[in-house]
């Protein structure tokens, strides 16, 4: 019991430390330059009240959450096609290591043209943000399975589909558990670019169109609703692998292999 | 009455029948030291194993009996010469021969349960689930995990996981029991226990087993025959000791001693 009350103390410590902090630099600099945590709550509450804020964030976590599905969904199998066919991984390997450093944010004016100024084009930047963190976990975890899983299940009868489904896929699974929860925080990024840019909705745009009016403790609702809802989404995500993936291996925050 | 004890069952065994066999592998030409030079990992190996013996490959470190048993599972290719089991040629894994790898970690599958593990091969196999339970509580009590199916992999000790092992590959009825080092990473007094439990689950079982050791020990505690394996490159089957001791056997017995001894004193020369 004593080292709970001493976390929560340490953590309450942290906190007034950081308010303090930031009161600080409110005081010191104006509050148009840092708005202080009392602007801030002030400009949430406005924001909240017009009904923008939940608006803006339920459509920017619609975009991430769609494009990051449906991205992982495409990886994963592709991953382990990848991973578990040679000739397919010459070939793909040096194309996926060349296309996995352009950041999403340069696609943005191209899948514009591509996919339109609707949503398609903000979850497809999404869904090319996740696929390659995806894709190269899963294949990396493919190459990774210890040899004799493979072996013996292949003496004990399985057949080459049944190793793919009952060896490869359940071994891989804490790769492709962190590849999904990184492509996550790289989601983030993404739509906060894509709304900042080509977007009249979502937190991004909020935080850049705040610019206009000078209404920087509009800016920092924004950027701390962004960092709120990675938050939540990621404990979330490490709640279900902790329940649902422990017997792979999918231990605490961090993924471990066993 | 003569028709009655006839035993068809002993008849039926494979054998294993290698000849001249060859494993050798090119070195890639241009490579730094590497000139074309073909080298050989085990070079002209004759064996026969009978159905239903106990047979021990013994050697030490690095003389191929690893890359010999490997091949009779079927995981390595052969370069040249004769492998058979039971009159057919061996050139892929099959479920008549099993194999007890020497790390459980690596060869269990961590996300099943000891039961799960165990029927792993009659899943594949689409053996109904209650007939599955039927089996492979039967070798769960066998190998002396009674009461422990529902545990994970990661909850046993070394020494249980490699009784996981044994009853995973026994599910599958298979011929033969292919053994690599498989008591190699356990301390001595739990490897101790399992080499009795082998023995007695040999015998139950009658199964041939093909097991790899470099301990001298070991090799006199479990097999009928000892088949020495010269050091490597090239290496062969230079010598094999009939042991015909009866089981179970004691490491203080006087004839345990003098094998002991002559096998040592074969390694020194």
């Amino acid at each position: 019991m004593t080292w709970l009350k001493k976390k929560w103390a340490g953590l309450l410590l942290l906190w007034i430390f950081v308010l303090a902090a930031w009161q600080t630099g409110a005081l010191l600099y104006g509050p148009e330059v840092i708005p202080g945590p009392v602007e801030t709550v002030k400009g949430g509450v406005e924001l909240f009240k017009d009904g923008s804020l939940p608006k803006y964030i339920g459509i920017s976590f619609y975009r991430v959450f769609s494009g990051w599905a449906l991205g992982s969904l495409i990886a994963i199998p592709l991953g382990v096609l990848i991973g578990k066919v040679d000739v397919i991984r010459h070939f793909a390997e040096p194309l996926l290591n060349f296309i996995r450093f352009i950041p999403p944010i340069a696609f943005i004016t191209l899948f514009l043209v591509w996919f339109g100024i609707g949503e398609q084009s903000k979850i497809a930047l999404i869904l090319y943000a996740t696929l390659f963190i995806v894709m190269m976990n899963t294949l990396t975890g493919v190459l990774s399975v210890e040899e004799d899983k493979v072996r013996a299940a292949r003496s004990m009868g399985a057949s080459e589909w049944q190793i793919i489904l009952h060896v490869i896929i359940p071994a891989t699974a804490p790769y492709m558990f962190t590849g999904v929860r990184l492509a996550m925080g790289t989601s983030y990024m993404a739509i906060v670019g894509a709304e900042m840019i080509a977007s009249n909705e979502g937190v991004g745009y909020l935080i850049w169109n705040s610019r206009l009016f000078f209404r920087t403790d509009w800016i920092f609702v924004g950027l701390i609703s962004l960092g709120l809802m990675g938050f939540v989404t990621d404990r979330l995500f490490g709640w279900f692998g902790r329940k649902v993936l422990w017997r792979y291996g999918v231990v605490g925050s961090t993924p471990v292999r066993r | 009455m003569s028709l009655a004890s006839v035993k068809p069952v002993a008849s039926k065994k494979h054998t294993i029948t290698i000849e001249g066999l060859n494993k050798s592998y090119h070195d890639h030409p241009g490579s730094g030291s590497g000139n074309g030079d073909i080298h050989y990992i085990i070079k002209d190996v004759d064996l026969v194993i009978k159905g239903g013996e106990f047979f021990v490959l013994l050697g030490p470190s690095g003389c191929g009996k690893s890359t010999l048993l490997n091949m009779i599972a079927g995981f390595i290719s052969k370069t040249s010469g004769n492998l058979r089991v039971g009159g057919s040629d061996i050139d892929k894994p099959g479920r008549d021969r099993a194999v007890v790898f020497q790390q459980a970690d690596s060869s269990l599958f961590p996300w099943l349960t000891v039961r799960q593990n165990v029927e792993f091969g009659l899943k594949m196999k689409k053996v109904p689930k209650r007939d599955r339970r039927v089996v492979s509580e039967q070798y769960i009590d066998l190998v002396g995990l009674t009461g422990h199916g529902d545990k994970l992999p990661r909850e046993l000790s070394g020494g249980m996981k490699q009784r996981v092992q044994l009853a995973r590959v026994l599910a599958n009825d298979p011929e033969i029991l292919l053994m690599d080092e498989p008591f190699g990473a356990l301390d001595a007094m739990t490897r101790r226990t399992m080499q009795k439990e082998l023995v007695r689950i040999w015998r139950q079982t009658d199964k041939t087993i093909v097991f790899v050791t470099h301990d001298i020990q070991e090799a006199i505690l479990l097999g009928g025959r000892i088949g020495i394996m010269s050091p490597g490159p090239s290496s062969k089957i230079s010598h094999i000791y009939d042991i015909p001791l009866t089981y179970p056997r004691e490491v203080s017995a006087a004839e345990f001693y003098e094998y002991h001894s002559r096998i040592q004193a074969h390694f020194d020369e």
